[in-house]
């Protein structure tokens, strides 16, 4: 698992979502890019019933690139704590259904295509918000690299190559604090539920 | 004979001035009105001046003629040598002379710089890799062969290059007994597997710290097959049986400017990435980065 | 190429093929410390892997209970964490163990459900943070046996002694006996490996008597 960087593509104005995509899948096909199946991230969040005292928030995040992983992320008020585990957590979290209730509305999911070149992989995936659309993430991963300090120079030029201006200039706010830290796939999911959490609060498509 | 010297030098002389005299009056004709000529009368000032020159010049041809006239013509004919032969042929055009030169003198040039430009590059690889040495003078102790050394010495070899950098520590295992394959990590950038067969490096491979530390399996990554082609090229480049140690040594000097692989830049392009892969290599003298397409 | 199914979906297929090892046949009993090595020299030429020997664990196992806030809340769900001391780097083990039916007597072996998982590390915060609490912990220390589908432990329970920092030292035997289980993690209603884990049990018929433990009998014995 190399380092991994989440953003968001702004929309412009008079441009949909699957036509977005198409733009950027051009710029990356024009690079040299294979198309090499699918991806799809989805993140469901269940709060903790008041019989247990303080409101607590569980995030169950899946990702197809980990595929037998279940990565969750517990919020209480001034802790985060991740965990991953085996695909059967989902059943204890079924078990769990008295004490740990989901809000279905709040489903959130990015998928779409998935591309390599080189020793990049990149996907451009559709964001939706309980089967509403609500944005464009682009996810970029340097495999060969587990130091985000060592590599960011390179991945930012890799993104300014086919995002253009709307890359970001500097690396996500939760790997901010991590760059020397070797990275590892739970720090993807984190920044996943960053982005999640604004497109949740975001109303209609998030600018 | 110094009667004739003289009659000669008269003659030339004679020619020189008229020669002289008929360029200044093609100058004063091309020239026409100056400004020095004022500004009244121009046109006369203008035509005196070049009556002038013009007499001056009938005057020099009549010098000529009579100078001329004064040369006695030469008993015989001259003994022309080699020169003579340029009146064999003087037409151009029958003869490729011209266009011959010419090809010659660029052959010529071409030859220069490029014997040149080979000197300098073969000069940097000399293959003066003979063990012999053919000064008789001083008696050096015969050099043992560089693969067939005793364990102790390659021990020795090995717990050097593990002090050599803080940021790669090495390991060693001992598969085909007595030649060690060590593992030598850099720092959370790579690592690279190193056969040697007695106190040559025999064999590289480099990978990421993930995967498996096997000497046969290729790296997953594009970018890290890529350091190992430029590893196998310096590894035949320090080869120096003459120095095993300075040769190991200068590898692993080598081998350690990759640990900025991912961070710095190429120095001639400037940018981190060229076809999606960083500067994979680093130059043999100054180790400074470069694209594979850039150095 | 069709895209991925998101986890659940997959999940939920798994469940309805009945694919998925959700129930746990068990067999306990209990042998005393001076018959101990006849019975791992029994069990040794039983069981798979007759030249490699058995092999040795030394867990240390946390047991949680998530319960609501309420004093008589029915609500509780019980979990268990166990991680490996002599292998720092293998992961956690999470399992949530239900409430075993023991059936009448044509049934052979205790039945319960139980989902097992490997963890991260952060699983002790990660359960209290999430609520639960520390019921009791303990060290067990054994051998591990393994025959086709069928996992035999002999293991002995020991106290902590100290706090969790250093589990290894000064720990004390609850008992003078080891701990023998039998079990077969299985989907639910393949009922022929029950009689399988029976024959079994009987080749160690003297040694050592493995039945169906009813603990409500056992809280009842004081």
């Amino acid at each position: 698992m190399g380092v991994t960087v989440v953003q968001n593509f702004p929309i412009t104005e008079n441009r949909t979502g699957p036509s977005t995509i198409e733009l950027l899948t051009k710029r990356i096909s024009a690079l040299g890019a294979i198309q090499q199946g699918h991806f799809l991230v989805d993140c469901e969040t269940y709060t903790s019933v008041p019989q247990l005292g303080n409101p607590r928030t569980v995030h169950i995040l899946h990702n197809s690139e980990q595929p037998a992983t279940v990565f969750s992320i517990l919020e209480t008020e001034n802790k985060t704590i991740p965990l991953a585990t085996d695909g059967l957590f989902d059943l204890l979290m079924i078990k769990m259904a008295n004490f740990y209730t989901s809000k279905k509305q709040t489903k959130a999911e990015s998928k779409g295509p998935r591309y390599e070149i080189g020793d990049f992989l990149v996907k451009l995936g559709t964001v939706t918000v309980s089967q509403n659309f609500k944005g464009v993430l682009v996810e970029v991963e340097y495999r060969p690299c587990v130091v985000p300090a060592m590599c960011w120079e390179l991945m930012r030029e890799f993104l300014q190559g086919f995002l253009g201006s709307t890359a970001q200039s500097a690396p996500p706010l939760y790997l901010q604090n991590r760059m020397q830290d070797i990275y590892s796939p739970i720090d993807t999911i984190h920044q996943y539920l960053e982005q999640f959490t604004i497109y949740r609060k975001a109303p209609g498509l998030r600018t | 004979m110094e009667r004739d010297l003289d009659q000669l030098y008269t003659a030339l002389n004679a020619i020189k001035v008229l020669r002289s005299n008929v360029g200044s009056v093609f100058e004063t004709v091309s020239n026409g009105l100056r400004a020095d000529h004022g500004e009244e009368g121009k046109e006369n000032k203008f035509m005196l001046e070049l009556q002038d020159v013009l007499t001056t010049v009938n005057n020099n041809l009549r010098d000529v003629e009579t100078a001329a006239a004064n040369l006695t013509p030469p008993p015989g004919p001259f003994n022309l040598g080699n020169t003579a032969y340029l009146s064999q042929e003087t037409t151009q055009e029958r003869q490729a002379l011209y266009g011959q030169l010419v090809n010659s003198y660029k052959w010529t040039d071409k030859i220069r710089e490029y014997s040149t430009l080979a000197g300098n590059i073969l000069a940097t690889n000399s293959f003066n890799k003979t063990y012999k040495t053919f000064s008789t003078t001083k008696r050096r102790k015969t050099q043992t062969s560089n693969h067939n050394v005793p364990p102790e010495v390659i021990e020795n070899l090995i717990t050097g290059i593990d002090r050599l950098f803080p940021d790669v520590t090495i390991n060693a295992t001992r598969p085909f007994v007595p030649n060690p394959v060590i593992q030598a990590s850099l720092g959370r950038v790579l690592k690279a597997i190193i056969a040697f067969k007695g106190l040559m490096i025999e064999w590289v491979i480099v990978k990421a710290h993930s995967e498996s530390s096997d000497l046969w399996t290729e790296s997953r990554y594009k970018v890290f097959r890529k350091v190992t082609e430029n590893c196998h090229a310096a590894m035949c480049h320090f080869y120096s049986p003459t120095m095993p140690d300075l040769a190991v040594r200068s590898f692993m000097h080598w081998f350690h400017s990759y640990n900025t692989l991912f961070s710095c830049s190429c120095k001639r392009c400037g940018n981190h990435l060229h076809s999606n892969l960083p500067p994979t290599w680093r130059d043999l003298r100054t180790l400074e980065p470069y694209h594979e397409e850039c150095k | 190429m069709t895209s991925p199914g998101s986890a659940v979906d997959s999940l939920s297929a798994a469940i309805k093929c009945n694919i998925i090892p959700n129930q746990e046949y068990l067999l306990q009993g209990s042998v005393l410390d001076q018959y101990v090595e006849v019975l791992l020299h029994r069990l040794r030429g039983l069981c798979d892997n007759v030249d490699s020997g058995p092999e040795s664990f030394n867990d240390h196992e946390l047991c949680f209970t998530l319960r609501g806030n309420t004093p008589n809340s029915s609500m509780v769900l019980p979990l268990r964490v166990r991680r490996a001391l002599d292998v720092p780097d293998a992961p956690w083990q999470l399992r949530y163990v239900g409430q075993h039916e023991l059936g009448d007597k044509n049934r052979p072996t205790a039945v319960r459900s139980s989902i097992d998982m490997a963890c991260s590390s952060t699983i002790v915060e990660f359960l209290t943070e999430l609520g639960c609490r520390v019921d009791f912990e303990y060290i067990a220390r054994g051998y591990m046996f393994r025959k086709g589908r069928m996992k035999i432990t002999v293991s002995k329970i020991f106290k902590m002694g100290s706090m969790a920092s250093k589990p290894n030292e000064s720990v004390e035997p609850i008992s003078q006996s080891y701990l023998v289980e039998l079990s077969v993690l299985a989907p639910s209603g393949q009922d022929a490996i029950a009689e399988d884990m029976r024959i079994f049990a009987e080749q160690l018929k003297p040694l050592v008597q493995l039945e169906k433990i009813d603990y409500k009998r056992l809280a009842h014995i004081q």
